[in-house]
């Protein structure tokens, strides 16, 4: 609570101190194109879009207004660049291509990594293993955006694949015909597939590195001395014990989805709220910005908030009160 | 001076002994080479300057005289791809030595002063490190003119020093107990003596392994910020280069010189990795038992 409150208020105070007002050109741009040349009619004009945008006033003031406005009705203002659609709106319309792509993403790479880290760990020195790690070494830290360019330009234009951009066919009407499903799940693989292979590879390791620090534990060996089977010891002993951290991992890579969305939607042009962000940028639209700062805060705090919730039923050693 | 030199012999070794650094090192010396002595050498052959807009046609495919064909601007591509590679190692170096000072400010005050100040430093960088504050910089970086590198160097900073000073600030809480700095505290050492004296030459390792961590993290940054179109373009990088040709229809027109500038472009992200990852290994020797190779 505390945080986002700092967050919010840290944002806001950012964004206003950053030179230039958007409000201020957008009102001369009107001027320019000689509807309103009275300079009477011109203030009040200019006074009414201040009012409206709450940047009337000095800081203080707009940040008293703001901060009603975001408590009271969940209102950003209005957008600059949709205008006069409220911010959040616009917001909540993008947000299930964002959480759709980017959820099922994280998720799979989260899988896909866990999986051949554990087993990597498990036959720790063995060829497979060395070669896992080696290949995720050398490209874990290769950043999603430049290996999508890379699938775009193979899959998209070398060979001619799949689709380069966009979220579906716009030829097809949206709707829940097999067809239009379809064309989604084809224009989702090339952002997912860069994503997902962009940082299964941290997956792996991390998990890797946990297998192979539990396999040297005490109780294992013990375990091993019991006579217990093998497969028993790796699923209940080990593989138990480092999915803890990987789920709190998952946990927060989830919270930063919102944020993480901005580079690969803008460049896949897929009409997520990243997208729309890299919009509002260029279109310097205040509220907007100001709306996914907040949301991208929300995300990460909720996050880490509802694995607190959940941490006591995953891990029975963590309990809260008593 | 003698510890500098004992530094860079530490750092020598690290790069003989350890095959990741080894590989890491040999690569971001072959694209330094290529950035510097590559791109002089390819720019004499020609009669003038290949990377002033409008010398030669616009583009024009590739062909013996411009291996990579010419841009929309009739610059030569191959010789873009050269200047940006070396402006992307440029700014990222600017950006991981600010960021490192940063870090090491901040990391100082607050583990040798402890107190009041640490709290409310750690608060600080823990939030940092907790909210996402890319699209807030981003959104710095959006309205903000920026025309110079090294502004934008500063910049790009920003996202790269948070780690850095958490790290520091524990390895400085941890060096200020042992014997020797408790000694030095004792005979009434000034405390700038206690710091650059006893602290820092015993940091210097993490400095440098910081360094190299911050560089990465501002290319990274910086990538990014261009792939949304921000950023100077008075400052050619491979990311700008990116996203000024991919409107122009270059993935599908020259899809050979595409891949040559997001091949450089992920050499240097390649080499960054191995250097972190081996530098870590050899200055924290456990954690080589976890990679264990």
């Amino acid at each position: 609570m505390i945080t986002s409150y700092l967050a919010i208020t840290f944002t806001f105070f950012f964004m206003r101190l950053i030179p230039g007002n958007p409000i201020q050109s957008y009102v001369q741009a009107l001027l320019a194109q000689g509807q309103y040349t009275m300079a009477e009619q011109a203030k009040q004009i200019v006074d009414t879009y201040l009012e409206m945008f709450g940047l009337k006033g000095d800081l203080l003031t707009q940040y008293v207004s703001f901060m009603k406005r975001l408590l009271l009705h969940f209102d950003f203002g209005p957008s600059l660049i949709a205008f006069p659609r409220r911010a959040q709106e616009l917001i909540l319309e993008r947000l299930p291509w964002t959480l759709g792509l980017l959820g099922t993403s994280v998720v799979i790479s989260w899988l896909l990594g866990t999986i051949l880290g554990a087993l990597a760990g498990w036959k720790a020195g063995s060829k497979l293993d060395r070669a896992l790690v080696a290949f995720a070494l050398a490209f874990s830290q290769i950043p999603f955006y430049v290996l999508a360019v890379f699938l775009v330009l193979l899959f998209g234009y070398i060979l001619g694949w799949l689709p380069t951009g966009g979220a579906y066919n716009p030829l097809l009407k949206p709707g829940l015909s097999l067809e239009f499903i379809a064309s989604v799940v084809k224009h989702a693989i090339l952002p997912s597939l860069s994503l997902v292979l962009s940082t299964a590879f941290s997956w792996l390791l991390s998990m890797r590195s946990l297998v192979v620090t539990i396999l040297g534990e005490d109780y294992i060996a013990f375990a091993e001395a019991k006579g217990l089977r093998k497969i028993t010891i790796f699923q209940k002993y080990v593989v138990r014990n480092a999915l803890l951290p990987q789920l709190t991992n998952l946990g927060i890579s989830l919270g930063f989805i919102v944020s993480g969305s901005v580079v690969v939607e803008t460049l896949f042009r897929y009409p997520g709220v990243g997208m729309l962000f890299s919009a509002a940028l260029t279109g310097l639209d205040y509220n907007l910005v100001m709306a996914f700062i907040v949301l991208t805060t929300l995300a990460v705090l909720t996050a880490s908030f509802i694995l607190d919730l959940i941490y006591p039923f995953v891990d029975p050693r963590v309990s809260y009160g008593e | 001076m003698s510890e500098t030199i004992k530094l860079a012999k530490k750092v020598f070794d690290a790069i003989r002994s350890n095959r990741k650094v080894l590989a890491g090192a040999s690569i971001l010396a072959v694209l330094l080479l290529l950035a510097t002595l590559g791109a002089a050498i390819y720019k004499a052959r020609f009669a003038r300057d290949p990377t002033i807009p409008g010398t030669f046609y616009p583009s024009l495919y590739p062909s013996p005289e411009h291996p990579l064909g010419t841009d929309h601007y009739g610059r030569d591509i191959l010789a873009m791809a050269l200047v940006g590679l070396g402006n992307s190692l440029a700014v990222g170096m600017i950006g991981g030595f600010f960021a490192t000072l940063i870090a090491v400010v901040i990391g100082f005050a607050a583990g040798y002063k402890g107190g009041l100040l640490d709290h409310a430093l750690r608060s600080f960088t823990d939030t940092l490190l907790v909210i996402p504050t890319w699209p807030i910089f981003a959104t710095l970086a959006a309205y903000v003119t920026i025309r110079s590198m090294p502004v934008f160097g500063l910049l790009v900073a920003a996202f790269s020093w948070p780690g850095a000073a958490r790290a520091i600030r524990s390895q400085v809480l941890s060096l200020k107990n042992r014997e020797f700095v408790q000694l030095a505290i004792i005979t009434n050492l000034k405390t700038y003596e206690i710091i650059f004296f006893e602290l820092l030459p015993n940091l210097l390792p993490y400095i440098v392994v910081s360094f190299s961590y911050a560089t990465m993290g501002s290319i990274m940054a910086e990538t990014a910020l261009r792939f949304l179109g921000l950023g100077p373009p008075d400052v050619p990088t491979l990311g700008y280069l990116i996203n000024i040709y991919i409107p122009m229809g270059y993935l599908s027109l020259m899809p050979f010189t595409m891949a040559f500038i997001l091949i450089l472009l992920a050499a240097i992200f390649v080499a960054f990795n191995l250097i972190n990852i081996g530098l870590d290994e050899y200055f924290n020797p456990r954690l080589k038992k976890i990679t264990g190779m």
